[in-house]
């Protein structure tokens, strides 16, 4: 049964097509599709994100006064645990992987599905089961210690720990799942003449995040197990007074999280090349160097983990490899945000929702960038590590980075997945609601932190009081633009204007095909003959969908 | 040069260049504002070490570049967004200049971010020497201990602990060992600069050398539990060295005859006579405030609630399954408490003295 689509390379001609399934739970519960399990993601992950969001304003309303008294300290500690945890894990990660890579992609490279659909399944479906499960960890004490969990805290935390990191191990299974199925996918089931260097940019994205996926979720995997062991079976791998190491899980968390920090991103820098030539009607500038940057940028990621570690305490002369390999992510991300920034010059630029979030992130992203090149250097990190310069900055390249890329990308294929535009207005309002609030939010952190303020804090020095309520006002005003979006994306799928199969006037393959695209995607695999992005040229697809061509074999009925 | 043959001659109009300058002196001014800026004048965040100049010698480096590169990158982006928008004008089909790369453009992006970045590199490693090694370890060792949720400090030649704050004599280098005895803690100067983590089980080192008198707060920034928040403690820097001579004697009179050994729990038995109620609430607002209320059992701050603790029948059994007495409350206020309603630390954890522990038993038992 678990038989991919068709192979592709041996000149487009489709042998296999599996019928349509005609009930409900199979076409959309349990589906094999990868549009409708991207879907699910999207949906799965933004009901998520409410959670998480919600629990971001009761930490600003707690925030909004020194002594905090709104809710006890415990609750304030679990509050922003789970938060980060939702955020990363149930949110931004399956949003740009699972979501809008499961139903992008394999249309941009003229796939019929992935390599691996049942697993597909299996990876979305640990989704929403290991969220849940995060989320039971409430009843029964939930985590404190951050979605870091240093031990020994996170051995001292409420027995909802370990729920939590099983949890967390279930989703990191999920993940690995998904690059095995993704590499597979865009290394063997690319339409034929699709050549490397005719790869949407988008899917060089989701090319580099796979590998990340695959081998640094497992070391989180590793630690995640013996975290959960120590907490239930009392080994001791971290305990200090028991001959365990705290800092060891320090080097496995973020021999992960460093790389995951990428894996939020590269999908994000993915989409902005799309969304950038599409609505600049111009070729990206630079193609291959953004492509190039991309790869460098996910392989110098394994190689700079302990930078958030310059206090731990490590040789110091070891401090200096990590600084220096760290400084230079900013060669290959600065090729990236010039290059943008260059696609723009002499174009006919359509300022439309989704290109105005993918303006925004450029500015928002580059200052989250540029204050990480601060936080690489070991003497300035001294002094800023475990403040809220860290929380301004991590919230830039998160938030202000991928979530803008995020709604630039859901406004920019809403019409693909639903067949009708989200409401224009209504989205330039959520804009300006949302970009705003935001850099009013994170804004006054920068110099909080530098001045004093600790992050993870439930109470703090009444000096700081202004900027906190100043930056707690501000985050209900980016909250309502969420609102704003979450309305006009239920809204538009009843009142959105049609969309046609393509009302962007993009060049990639998905938009190619009908809004939303048949079961099978492509009658018949085309062939592509160059890079998507020369506006002036006629198409660079030859057989697609509706051209006659007495070659294409009705779609098959098998009997299974 | 390496411009493909499709693409069209790049043209930059007179709007770009004016942009352009316009670029230029807002970075001039961003720059120089950064220049001006004298961190060592601000009142909450004075340079009092040796390595903080330096630290902000790099701070105000990196401001600077960071603004050059924000300043050019919105500023073109912005522009390029407005001045080359879709005019009602054009033919909805209209394409703009299909140019694909510029290989001499990008060659420079690349050439002076790199360029960029080794010089940050070479002077991110100079001042990361100076940090390091600038304060030589011939001067004074003092060792702070992290605990939840306070610090304790040692010093040579004084035994046992030292409860109240950090005190430094102006100008004399200090190697500071510290670590914890619970979970990971921060010890962090903002003043000076400098931080490290308290990590139970490991001693990591800090130098430093104090060169401005005054009381600088000392902040710990790794979460460790309930009252993360609330964990602060001050050092005292000061001039001449006489008076830190002074101070440091203070504290080996007090500490006569202190163990070395950290302390775990007090021994012997509180003369609980004449202890006084009114006294007893000043230190308990002080010291124990922060975790108990003054309410029902069930009002559980961290530990519970301490409204008729030595009266109220219902009040569960604390000790022994018995309901507490003034003894009982003594005790546990001098070892402390470890069991399942959580920790309470030691008196000498607390920094109470038997004449506090006297007091607060009187406040305790006034509480009906």
């Amino acid at each position: 049964m678990a038989v991919a689509a068709a192979p592709t390379h041996g000149g487009g001609v489709a042998d296999h097509i599996h019928p349509e399934p005609h009930s409900f739970i199979r076409r959309y519960i349990f589906s094999i599709d990868h549009k409708i399990i991207g879907i699910q993601y999207i949906v799965t992950a933004f009901l998520f994100m409410v959670m998480g969001g919600l629990l971001a304003e009761l930490i600003r309303v707690q925030l909004m006064n020194h002594s905090g008294t709104f809710v006890k300290p415990d609750t304030f500690n679990e509050l922003y645990s789970i938060h980060g945890s939702t955020m990363v894990w149930l949110v931004i990660i399956p949003l740009l992987t699972g979501g809008f890579g499961n139903f992008v992609f394999p249309l941009q490279i003229g796939a019929r599905d992935v390599a691996f659909p049942w697993l597909n399944m299996l990876s979305f479906w640990i989704f929403p089961v290991a969220g849940l499960m995060l989320y039971s960890s409430f009843l029964m004490g939930a985590p404190v210690a951050g979605w870091t969990e240093y031990p020994p805290m996170s051995l001292l935390g409420g027995p909802g720990t370990s729920m939590w990191a099983a949890a967390i191990f279930l989703i990191g299974v999920s993940s690995t799942l998904t690059g095995i199925n993704f590499l597979v996918t865009i290394l063997k089931m690319r339409a034929p003449g699709m050549t490397f260097t005719r790869m949407p940019l988008f899917v060089w994205g989701q090319l580099a995040t796979a590998p990340l996926l695959m081998i640094a979720t497992t070391a989180l995997g590793a630690a995640l197990a013996a975290l959960f062991i120590e907490r239930q079976f009392g080994v001791p791998f971290f305990d200090p007074t028991r001959g365990g190491s705290p800092v060891l899980w320090q080097h496995m968390f973020w021999f992960y999280s460093h790389p995951a920090v990428y894996i939020m991103i590269l999908p994000a820098f993915g989409m902005i090349s799309e969304i950038f030539p599409t609505f600049a009607r111009k070729p990206i500038f630079g193609y291959k160097m953004i492509a190039f940057s991309t790869v460098a940028i996910a392989l110098l990621s394994f190689m700079v983990w302990a930078h958030h570690m310059f206090t731990s305490g490590m040789a110091p002369f070891l401090q200096l490899p990590f600084m220096i390999l760290t400084m230079f992510i900013a060669i290959p991300t600065g090729i990236k945000i010039f290059s943008w920034v260059a696609t723009l010059w002499g174009g006919k630029i359509h300022l439309t929702t989704s290109m105005m979030f993918a303006i925004g992130f450029i500015a928002t992203f580059t200052f989250g960038g540029l204050t990480g090149v601060y936080l690489s250097a070991v003497p300035f990190d001294l002094h800023a590590h475990g403040t809220y310069f860290i929380v301004a900055h991590l919230h830039y390249v998160l938030v202000g980075g991928s979530l803008m890329a995020i709604f630039a990308g859901m406004y920019f294929w809403y019409p693909k997945m639903s067949g009708r535009i989200m409401n224009e207005f209504w989205g330039k309002v959520h804009f300006w609601l949302f970009f705003i609030g935001f850099n009013a939010t994170f804004i006054p952190m920068h110099w909080l932190g530098l001045l004093g303020m600790p992050r993870r804090v439930a109470v703090y020095d009444p000096q700081f009081q202004f900027w906190n309520q100043f930056a707690s006002i501000s985050s209900f005003v980016m909250t309502a633009g969420i609102l704003v979006f979450f309305i006009n994306a239920i809204v538009s799928l009843r009142t959105g204007k049609k969309a046609g199969a393509n009302p962007w006037g993009a060049r990639t393959l998905e938009w190619q095909i009908s809004s939303p695209p048949p079961y099978y995607n492509f009658k018949k695999v085309p062939a592509v003959l160059a890079a998507p992005y020369d506006f002036a040229e006629p198409l660079p697809y030859r057989g697609l969908e509706g051209e006659l061509d007495p070659n294409v074999p009705a779609p098959v009925a098998a009997g299974h | 040069m390496a411009v493909e043959n499709r693409d069209p001659a790049v043209h930059l109009d007179r709007g770009f260049w004016l942009v352009t300058a316009l670029l230029a002196v807002l970075s001039a001014l961003a720059v120089y504002a950064t220049i001006m800026w004298h961190p060592e004048n601000m009142p909450q965040l004075p340079e009092a070490a040796i390595p903080a100049d330096q630290v902000d010698q790099l701070f105000k480096f990196l401001t600077a570049s960071a603004a050059v590169i924000f300043i050019y990158v919105v500023g073109y982006l912005v522009y390029f967004a407005i001045a080359f928008r879709v005019r009602a004008s054009d033919p909805p089909d209209a394409v703009g200049v299909q140019i694909h790369d510029h290989h001499q453009l990008e060659l420079w992006w690349t050439i002076i971010p790199t360029v960029f970045t080794i010089v940050l590199a070479i002077f991110s490693v100079k001042i990361w020497a100076g940090v390091q090694f600038a304060s030589p370890n011939n001067g004074l060792v003092v060792e702070a201990i992290g605990h939840q949720w306070f610090d304790d400090f040692r010093y040579p030649g004084v035994h046992g602990i030292v409860t109240d704050e950090m005190h430094l004599p102006l100008g004399v280098p200090v190697t500071l060992h510290v670590t914890s005895s619970d979970v990971i803690h921060s010890f962090w100067l903002p003043s000076m600069r400098i931080k490290a983590d308290m990590i139970p089980g490991m001693i990591n080192t800090l130098r430093f050398t104090p060169t401005r008198a005054g009381t600088y707060p000392i902040i710990c920034t790794e979460f460790c539990g309930t009252l993360h928040g609330t964990m602060n403690k001050q050092v005292v820097v000061i001039e001449p060295q006489a008076n830190f001579d002074k101070w440091l004697a203070g504290w080996k009179g007090k500490n006569k005859n202190a163990s070395d050994a950290i302390p775990v729990a007090g021994t012997g038995t509180v003369n609980l006579t004449g202890g006084d109620a009114a006294a007893g609430q000043k230190i308990f607002a002080q010291k124990c405030s922060a975790c108990h209320a003054v309410g029902p059992f069930s009002q559980k701050i961290v530990g519970p609630g301490l409204k008729g603790v030595l009266h109220d029948p219902a009040h569960p059994k604390l000790v022994n399954g018995e309901a507490a007495n003034p003894e009982d409350a003594a005790k546990i206020l001098q070892k402390g408490y470890d069991g399942d309603m959580g920790h309470m630390p030691n008196a000498s954890q607390n920094g109470i003295s038997d004449k506090d522990i006297a007091n607060l038993v009187a406040y305790l038992n006034s509480l009906k």
